[in-house]
């Protein structure tokens, strides 16, 4: 035993020394912020797209751009309505939305958003809700001026997504359509706009097309926007055309509905929300975690093993300790390095979630965070962790005992990789479907059961899978450790070429202590 | 405990190749017993098997009074021909961990590894990564990691090979120090020159079996009388001296093996005629005679 730890003891220290582990150590909470950060980084960097509009109709231009207006100021609203519970963060609101601060947070937001309909178009609120109707009569006329005068760089103090953060409207020059187009077309060229728009003469006919010009044909985000808008204007101008009741019109296109809910492990109904979607998907990060570090760290084993092979320092360790217990401190020992990096990944999984976005401004990301402290998902990971490698580490010693340079290890490595891509090809197929056949079947094959059972936590699989498939991958590992064991005897102290798979097998079917024939071992 | 190993019918297979055959052998304590044969005899092998680190297939081995080899590990010094340290461990690390993996308490084997290294004259290196020493410094770090526990036994497996000569001489001061010390080196060589100047025992190992076990004396005085000559000039003419049966000449030194009933000192006459001789003495054969003889190859004529 105390030689067992001694091994041990030594590779963990030697271990943690290297660049390689601090590397590991730091890639992963890299990652994850980058994760976290960049695509925030990138939202905020994107600069507004220009754009200009060739209207061809005469009116639906003016009309999108009062949409467009009324969605602002309801984005003003709901803005005064949030910070309405806070009184520093009303405080600092501009004078009348302050004033109305706490009335708009009395409304609901379909009010609000016709409170800002009424409030920009022609008419008098009458068919306003009462509560909004009362809000209409004490603020609207404030609110109004407000509006028409404000300045953009007052809104953006709101840190709202305005649409004019996003996209800016250019003039468009007047003329012949052909100039206009061709003068356009060369802006668009020069990348002084990003797109313009040819609104059709006619868009309630339907019958001819308006046009999207652009450079870019991958962002669909400008065109997606603006022509639903669009969209929207146009529908409103057939209904009436045809003097079609709007409300008729909405209740004939609501579409069926459906309160998705899930049932729980004990059979109850439950409704669900965005943790419940988090959950069914978190399982996939976790595997994907899972792989990364069983596989990197058995590497390093195997590596670690070829090494002492290579600077011939292992059979001075044999005149000191047994092949088994070399074997085992080994093991041990690069189980021990390999568990501290993965634990300094769970926390800085856990502060990263609970944290990263307080830091960023964001509010902190709940769902996420309670992931990762869950306790199954923690405790399955770092459990199939640990049985995982021990069966990868198993293998991977005994055939590094075999090689006597890294290029020979790392010939070896390819057929390693089909099998253990099984795994993440299925991740997806397994995530959605945590409790199908093929999570069933992979389940009970020991070298995917790790990753497989991972995959299945959100389903969960039912304690007598638990329990079968972890006997099976136990046996397993005890299998592998004893067959990687007997060829770890014999091929510490062989050199030259590496031997054929057929000789392995042959090596542990004979007896411990029988050295098969192999000429390099005799000299 | 009057011999440090005792090896009765040690035999080993790899597959059908015997590499030992019931080899059976007695090392006294305190004497320095040398290992000879060709490349391929069993050497190396036998020496695993008293190591422990291959088992026997047959036979018996006791070492240090053990029937137990894996007991007394702690008790023996081991340097394998194959060897090596780690690259990234610096020297006094290394040292101690190997003294720590023979039993030795943490704090003893830091300190009695910086004092080795001290008294070798590699106290500066320390602190150093192993893969900064050069090829002659970390074979004595080798060396320090074997006797660096005081161990009964010390078994060195070509220890001389690739040295040059201060540190062969430094590896030979070693193995007298051990044996003034009263304890037991085998190491194994196939450089007769070494196993001359320093062996007490010799062990002839060839295709597996033993040939010649017994003292340097005893297994010198097995071969036939030769002379010894020390010379300069053409050594052709040793060949075609009447009288003379086989030579192995050197060069400068030849050594020449008279036919029954020749007479040296007529072969003394002859020669003074056409060599300048240095010296002409009768002896045993050299340990490199009795080497070729046994392992059946020709004597290089």
């Amino acid at each position: 035993m105390r030689r067992i730890f001694l091994v041990a003891q030594r590779e963990y220290v030697q271990n943690v020394r290297t660049k390689g582990f601090w590397i590991g150590i730091f890639f992963f909470p890299v990652l994850l912020t980058a994760f976290i950060v960049v695509p925030q980084l990138l939202e905020r960097t994107k600069s507004a797209r220009r754009y200009a509009v060739v209207d061809q109709s005469g009116w639906l231009l003016e009309a999108v751009n009062q949409r467009i207006a009324v969605g602002d100021l309801q984005l003003a609203l709901d803005a005064a309505a949030d910070r309405a519970s806070s009184p520093d963060d009303a405080e600092k609101l501009p004078g009348p939305l302050r004033a109305a601060a706490s009335d708009l947070s009395a409304l609901t937001s379909a009010d609000r958003m016709a409170l800002a309909t009424a409030l920009l178009r022609s008419g008098d609120g009458a068919d306003l809700s009462p509560q909004a109707r009362t809000m209409y009569d004490a603020h609207g006329d404030a609110l109004r001026s407000w509006w028409s005068g404000v300045s953009r760089d007052t809104l953006r103090a709101l840190d709202v997504s305005f649409s004019f953060t996003r996209y800016v409207q250019m003039t468009a020059p007047s003329g012949p359509d052909a100039a206009a187009a061709e003068a356009l077309n060369r802006r668009v060229a020069d990348d002084d706009l990003f797109a313009y728009f040819v609104l059709d003469g006619d868009p309630v006919s339907g019958v001819g097309l308006s046009r999207y010009v652009s450079k870019n044909l991958t962002d669909e985000d400008l065109r997606e926007w603006f022509g639903s808008l669009a969209t929207n204007e146009v529908r409103e101008r057939r209904l009436e055309r045809e003097a079609i009741d709007p409300g008729v019109a909405r209740w004939i296109q609501t579409p069926v509905r459906f309160d998705v809910r899930k049932v729980s492990a004990e059979g109850a109904e439950e409704s669900i929300g965005e943790r419940d979607m988090l959950r069914q998907w978190a399982p996939v990060v976790f595997v994907y975690l899972l792989w990364i570090s069983v596989w990197s760290v058995s590497q390093m084993l195997m590596m670690n093993t070829v090494e002492e092979k290579s600077s011939r320092v292992i059979e001075v360790l044999l005149s000191s300790v047994s092949p088994v217990q070399l074997l085992a401190g080994k093991i041990v020992g690069i189980a021990a390095t390999g568990l501290t990096m993965v634990l300094s990944w769970l926390l800085a999984f856990f502060l990263a979630t609970k944290y990263l976005p307080g830091v960023l401004g964001a509010s902190p990301d709940l769902p996420l965070s309670t992931i990762a402290s869950d306790p199954l998902l923690l405790g399955s990971f770092l459990a199939y962790f640990l049985l995982g490698y021990l069966f990868y580490a198993a293998i991977l010693v005994g055939l590094g005992s075999v090689c006597n340079t890294v290029s020979d290890a790392q010939n070896m490595m390819p057929a390693f990789m089909l099998v253990l891509i099984v795994p993440l090809l299925a991740m997806v197929p397994i995530g959605r479907d945590p409790n199908g056949v093929l999570a069933q079947v992979l389940s009970y094959i020991p070298p995917f059961t790790p990753f497989v059972m991972m995959n299945r936590a959100a389903g969960p699989p039912t304690m007598f899978e638990y329990a079968v498939t972890t006997a099976l991958l136990v046996v397993s590992i005890m299998i592998a450790l004893w067959a990687g064991a007997k060829v770890f005897r014999i091929g510490v102290l062989l050199t030259g070429k590496p031997p054929k798979l057929k000789e392995i097998l042959r090596w542990i079917r004979a007896p411990v202590g029988m050295v098969p024939v192999r000429k390099e071992v005799s000299r | 405990m009057d011999s440090a190993l005792l090896l009765d019918g040690v035999t080993k297979r790899f597959g059908d190749v015997v590499a030992v055959d019931a080899v059976s052998l007695r090392v006294p304590c305190g004497a320095i017993y040398g290992f000879l044969g060709p490349n391929g005899a069993g050497k190396t092998t036998t020496i695993r098997m008293i190591m422990s680190i291959l088992y026997p297939d047959a036979g018996t081995i006791r070492v240090l009074g053990d029937g137990n080899p894996e007991a007394v590990k702690d008790r023996l010094g081991y340097l394998p021909e194959e060897k090596g340290l780690y690259k990234k461990m610096r020297v006094a690390e290394i040292l101690a961990y190997f003294a720590r993996l023979k039993g030795m308490a943490t704090g003893e084997a830091k300190s009695r590894a910086r004092r080795l290294l001290d008294d070798f004259g590699l106290g500066d290196w320390a602190d150093k990564k192993t893969e900064t020493l050069s090829k002659g410094m970390s074979q004595k770090v080798q060396i320090l990691g074997t006797l660096i526990h005081d161990p009964e036994l010390v078994i060195l497996d070509e220890p001389f090979s690739g040295l040059d000569p201060v540190n062969v001489e430094l590896v030979r001061n070693v193995i007298l120090d051990v044996k003034r010390e009263g304890r037991t080196v085998i190491f194994s060589t196939h450089v007769m020159e070494q196993a001359e100047m320093i062996c007490d025992y010799i062990f002839l190992i060839n295709k597996g079996r033993k040939v010649l076990d017994g003292t340097l004396r005893q297994v010198r005085q097995s071969g036939e009388q030769a002379i010894a000559i020390d010379y300069d000039g053409d050594g052709g003419v040793l060949r075609r001296l009447p009288g003379v049966a086989r030579v192995n000449d050197a060069g400068k030194t030849a050594e020449l093996f008279l036919q029954d009933g020749a007479d040296p000192q007529a072969l003394l006459k002859l020669l003074v005629g056409q060599l300048e001789i240095h010296r002409f003495d009768m002896r045993e054969p050299s340990l490199h005679e009795v080497f070729i003889r046994a392992v059946g190859g020709k004597a290089h004529a």
